[in-house]
């Protein structure tokens, strides 16, 4: 398990909650365009990091006392 | 005159007498008088309507469930004599209750104990987190429990990890050895905590039904799922944890409220909704631009970005509908619309030779005018330049305000 893997998971729920925001935001309109094209842009990226790493991601188990669970899976 | 014998003697008599001439007795009685030495031995009476007798049960013989006064019970022992108080007694070496299996009465025990200090109230209980992305499970890892929490994350949301606490679910030492996994997991840290295994005898289960695994449940930090045999299998864990799954499979489904599946259509959704909205922000921007040109352009253009803005009002009513298998062609369809967005991106035409007047650094709109001798700039695709305004006239009136 790496840092970086580590961390995406930590925020996969904040990301999609500021992707929920920016869709509040962009939906609610009356921004200067060049605040729409940023929240837009903020949110089409955050949709795609969202969505590859959820069909990306697989199935990681830790065992605690060590070994694997292969025989269990 | 008879010769006299000593107390003694005459004691080891009555000993020989009783020990060897009833020795072991199973007797059915009332128990009273009851006490636990603090040394660990148990000394009662039992009684029945018309007689009693004194008992003693050594610290060394182990009973499941706790004696108490008024409790009918079976005894089972050997008639013995104790010398220094010329009594006599029976030395126990088990106790049952009687009707009711040892189990059972020490399960009621606990539940009354547990209830009175409040662990199964429903106040002292947590939400389970929505988005879990460490799930903690204490369970057999040989047992179908196991395979079916794994099988069941995986197939709903593989994007987790889960923190496997191998344990003892029935035996000696199993229900310490689940109260230890328990802190074990909250040492090492996790959302939310499965513990459970698959459905059993009363003895089978007897481990969640422990003072020391309620105790470990209620000391968690981390929100527990307990999930202890089949549906109709209650025991004191079920009672004291977070909340109680019917199965090992209910368990691993009620802490992964949202899917994959659920999560992509969200975003979808969210995708759809952002490209709609901008697609009509576009729209407005692209007739600003399109008065510097001809119609014929400005006509075509228009007519793609009202094409575009179209499907994508197609898109969301059918996500509306929340047609689950359309989920992939959905999300294709959107990422099409998306590379077709980003063509039209206002500052997209300024590569195919068109200009766009700021002044002070905003975009002029189809309703700002320009203003004779005034300084503005004019934005190219690769250079921007400050002009000075000569002359101006109307062209055409503004048809949009």
């Amino acid at each position: 398990m790496s840092k970086s893997k580590e961390s995406a998971v930590q925020t996969l729920e904040d990301q999609l909650r500021r992707l929920q925001e920016i869709a509040s935001l962009l939906d609610a309109g009356d921004l200067p365009l060049e605040e729409q094209l940023r929240l837009y842009e903020e949110g089409i990226t955050l949709a795609n990091t969202c969505r590859d790493y959820l069909t990306s991601a697989e199935l990681r188990i830790q065992n605690l006392a060590g070994g694997n669970v292969s025989s269990a899976t | 005159m008879e010769e006299a014998v000593s107390v003694s003697d005459l004691t080891k008599a009555i000993r020989l007498l009783l020990e060897e001439g009833i020795g072991d007795v199973v007797v059915e009685g009332e128990i009273t008088n009851y006490k636990h030495h603090s040394s660990g031995h148990r000394y009662f009476t039992l009684k029945d309507e018309d007689a009693s007798i004194q008992c003693v049960m050594w610290k060394s013989r182990n009973i499941n469930f706790i004696p108490e006064d008024g409790m009918r019970v079976l005894i089972f022992g050997r008639l013995s004599v104790y010398p220094p108080q010329g009594r006599y007694q029976i030395d126990c070496t088990t106790m049952r209750p009687f009707g009711l299996g040892d189990l059972h009465v020490a399960l009621e025990q606990l539940k009354k104990k547990l209830l009175a200090l409040g662990w199964f109230d429903e106040a002292r209980k947590r939400p389970l987190p929505t988005l879990p992305m460490r799930i903690g499970v204490i369970t057999s890892p040989t047992g179908a429990a196991l395979h079916d929490i794994i099988s069941t994350i995986r197939r709903r949301l593989p994007v987790v990890e889960i923190v496997f606490r191998p344990a003892l679910v029935q035996g000696d030492g199993s229900a310490e050895d689940i109260a230890k996994a328990i802190a074990e997991v909250n040492r090492v840290g996790a959302d939310v905590l499965i513990v459970g295994r698959g459905g059993g005898s009363i003895e089978d289960l007897w481990s969640f039904n422990t003072e020391i695994v309620a105790e470990a449940i209620v000391m968690s930090d981390i929100p527990v799922v307990s999930a202890v045999g089949h549906e109709t299998d209650w025991t004191i864990a079920d009672g004291v944890a977070d909340r109680r799954a019917a199965t090992p499979t209910a368990a691993a489904e009620m802490v992964t409220p949202f899917t994959t599946e659920s999560l992509l259509q969200t975003i979808a959704h969210h995708e759809a909704l952002m490209l709609q909205r901008m697609s009509t922000r576009v729209a407005r921007v692209q007739e600003i631009v399109t008065e510097f040109r001809d119609g014929t352009t400005a006509r075509r253009l228009t007519e793609r970005v009202h094409l575009r803005a179209q499907r994508v009002d197609e898109l969301t009513s059918r996500m509306a509908r929340g047609a689950v298998q359309h989920v992939a062609m959905l999300r294709r369809q959107v990422e099409h619309v998306a590379a077709l967005c980003a063509t039209l991106h206002p500052l997209a035409p300024l590569r195919r030779g068109y200009a766009i007047v700021e002044r002070n650094g905003h975009i002029l709109s189809t309703t700002d005018k320009l203003i004779q001798g005034e300084s503005v700039q004019v934005r190219r695709h690769n250079e921007i330049a400050t002009v000075t305004v000569n002359t101006r006239e109307d062209t055409r009136a503004n048809l949009n305000e």
